[in-house]
């Protein structure tokens, strides 16, 4: 019974030792004044906490090891947390892809226009 | 013949001329001749060659190393590679930079910021869209080198350790990625003409997910470069503030109110300062300037949610208050 209480709670300190320092009542954070000044504020409306959840079940979905994920979303700022909310999926990941599809396909698109091939029927 | 000698010189000439027209001038040229110098090349950056779909941790790894961290880019796929997406996203680099107490400034979008960054030792990591329309092909590579003269820069990219490409060819792919551009700068030094609101950003990042004594660093290095900013003044009394350090945080609030007196962020926070000392009245006139210039503005929620915290609080201020700073003259 005592060793499950203490097990649970050292699994509530492990999660919280993901997240960044805890915001102090009160006090203006040094990145909110730094936003607040330099961008539209229209992103503050998504909830943090919302879009940390959000992107912390992305980052499952696509396969990252679950005891990196919290330490991959402390590494985050709440901005950036609600960017990527909602996008993990679409937005730009460098990975060195070579448009090899685009490529078959421009090779083969060339082919048929000086007649060598005839394979895109629907086409005139 | 001297009339068609004569008719062929004037249709060479027009050729020239057409010629002169259709070329253009080395895209890499800066404006400011004398700002940059003509060549550069850091030789010394070190190169990790990538795996499969693995260019940013080797990317990443590369312009950590030049900034003095060395870790194996295998090391850097569990912290930055989405195996979903085979790729690494742009706010995972920047943290993974963080998460290394190093800072992470994102250049602004012009070749010639680029350059200067080469040219005072930084290597640049760069977003590159090799693909065209709706092809992917999104690349991350380091900028080690560029030549104004003959037009060409120099990569480590992919398997690459030494890759050249003409300018025209780099500034399309990067284009058309949105020109994005990142260097590690150690904290307590400064991108070469750095950009005051792109460098507060990247400090404050470091603030934000805990890397206090890195940020620290950072805005020590911003009140150097920006003497007259608030801001710097107001990351370092937050720093203190958090810290317990209730003297310097004071000092820290009273020196942004100084140099921006309708700075709302650093007055609401001078208020909670006040409280925390025991001075309940002098927390009451700060928050009330304060309110009165959030009215409408990012900070209202926040400064209202810290007058009613400091108004419910009674009784007198304790001995040894600090004085109220001068009022802000810019009040609305």
């Amino acid at each position: 019974m005592f060793k499950r209480m203490v097990v649970q709670l050292l699994c509530i300190a492990l999660l919280n030792l993901g997240s960044p320092l805890v915001a102090q009542a009160g006090l203006i954070g040094t990145l909110q004044a730094v936003e607040a000044d330099t961008r539209a504020q229209d992103l503050a409306t998504v909830n943090a906490t919302l879009a940390r959840d959000q992107v912390r079940e992305q980052f499952m979905a696509l396969g990252v090891e679950p005891a990196e994920v919290e330490s991959r979303l402390a590494a985050l700022t709440d901005s950036e947390l609600r960017m990527l909310a909602g996008q993990v999926a679409e937005a730009p990941a460098g990975a060195d892809a070579l448009a090899v599809i685009g490529i078959v396909f421009l090779v083969l698109l060339i082919l048929e226009a000086v007649g060598v091939i005839d394979i895109f029927k629907k086409f005139p | 013949m001297r009339a068609g000698r004569a008719a062929s010189l004037a249709a060479s000439a027009a050729t020239l001329a057409l010629c002169g027209c259709a070329t253009q001038g080395p895209l890499l040229a800066p404006a400011d001749p004398g700002a940059l110098p003509p060549r550069a090349e850091l030789v010394e950056t070190p190169f990790f060659p990538q795996r499969d779909y693995q260019c940013g941790p080797a990317a990443l790894a590369t312009v950590l190393a030049a900034a003095g961290v060395t870790v194996p880019a295998d090391d850097l796929v569990a912290e930055v590679y989405l195996p979903g997406r085979r790729g690494s996203l742009q706010a995972e680099l920047i943290g993974a930079i963080r998460r290394r107490g190093l800072l992470p400034y994102v250049v602004p979008p012009s070749g010639q910021s680029l350059l200067e960054q080469v040219a005072a030792g930084r290597p640049v990591l760069v977003l590159q869209k090799t693909g065209a329309g709706p092809w992917p092909g999104w690349h991350y590579a380091v900028v080690v080198g560029y030549d104004t003269l003959e037009d060409r820069v120099v990569l480590r990219s992919g398997t690459e350790a030494r890759l050249e490409v003409s300018a025209a060819r780099f500034l399309a792919t990067w284009d058309r990625a949105g020109r994005w551009a990142l260097v590690v700068v150690v904290p307590g030094e400064l991108p070469a003409d750095p950009d005051f609101a792109r460098y507060m950003q990247a400090a404050a990042g470091l603030e934000a997910t805990g890397r206090s004594d890195a940020a620290e660093r950072a805005y020590e290095a911003a009140t150097r470069a920006w003497p007259t900013a608030a801001l710097p003044q107001l990351g370092l009394a937050n720093l203190a503030f958090a810290r317990g350090d209730l003297a310097g945080a004071e000092q820290g609030f009273r020196a942004a109110i100084e140099r921006a007196p309708g700075d709302a962020a650093a007055r609401n926070n001078r208020a909670t300062l006040l409280l925390a000392l025991g001075c309940p009245l002098a927390a009451r006139r700060e928050i009330a300037m304060a309110a009165a210039l959030a009215d409408a503005g990012p900070h209202e929620a926040a400064v209202a949610a810290t007058r009613r915290d400091i108004e419910a609080a009674t009784g007198p201020d304790a001995a040894g208050c600090p004085p109220d700073p001068a009022p802000a003259h810019s009040l609305p």
